[in-house]
């Protein structure tokens, strides 16, 4: 699967896009608690295959998971 | 000049008019096309509009003055955000017309253009107000401001 990072958490990790092993049961969590500089969990969203998700949401293997940081548009 | 006919199922729905720029928004021109347009519904003009102009900021969020504001975005996701919530917000409105920014920006250009049109003021300003909001929270956009040479992003928006 895909792992995407935007903005300031691209530019802390070092990297924007990553393939991640997939395993069952594997989490969004899972994922952010392996990262190496993770911002606070509460400031960050879960977007998976471009859709608003929750943390523990259960991940497919083909699935497009981003980390979206605070959103400043408009 | 002959009526544009739309199907009746289509006609009840708004018509949404939605995207995303990678070069400089005009957004007096982009009104005046979009009005042209609704001239040409059944029924002429809807009575009610309401439209919405951001511009870049002169100062930065520290107060120091601006060299430039950078917009990231992410792809598809940002576009099918808008377009959901675009759905959502105007349930009310007859037409809706959203430009926004990406890429690279000075102070004074035009971010983002919001446009309503409809029935009523109520619904005109209502829509547009929550489009407006989702833009801010809810549709993949960040911004980084430029001082110095030295890029900022921002973490959140500014006081309604």
């Amino acid at each position: 699967m895909r792992v995407l990072l935007f903005a300031g958490l691209r530019e802390r990790a070092g990297w924007g896009e990553r393939s991640w092993p997939h395993s069952a049961g594997l989490t969004p969590h899972q994922i952010w608690s392996q990262l190496p500089t993770p911002a606070p969990a509460h400031s960050v969203r879960v977007a998976i295959n471009h859709s608003f998700a929750s943390f523990d949401t259960p991940l497919n293997p083909n699935d497009e998971l981003a980390f979206l940081p605070p959103i400043s548009g408009g | 000049m002959e009526a544009e006919r739309r199907d009746p199922v289509e006609a009840t729905l708004p018509r949404l008019d939605l995207q995303l720029l990678t070069t400089s928004l005009d957004p007096l021109a982009c009104l005046a096309a979009w009005q042209r347009q609704l001239a040409d519904l059944p029924g002429g003009m809807p009575a009610a509009e309401a439209h919405f102009i951001g511009r870049v900021r002169g100062v930065s969020g520290q107060g120091l003055p601006l060299e430039a504001l950078e917009l990231e975005h992410y792809p598809a996701m940002a576009e099918r955000r808008l377009q959901e919530l675009a759905l959502v917000t105007a349930q009310e409105a007859t037409a809706v017309l959203v430009r926004h920014r990406i890429g690279q920006l000075r102070p004074g250009d035009a971010i983002v253009l919001v446009a309503v049109a409809a029935d009523r003021r109520g619904p005109a300003q209502r829509c547009g107000q929550a489009l407006l909001e989702g833009l801010k929270h809810d549709v993949p956009f960040w911004k980084r401001e430029w001082v110095n040479g030295v890029g900022t992003w921002v973490e959140g928006n500014t006081p309604l």
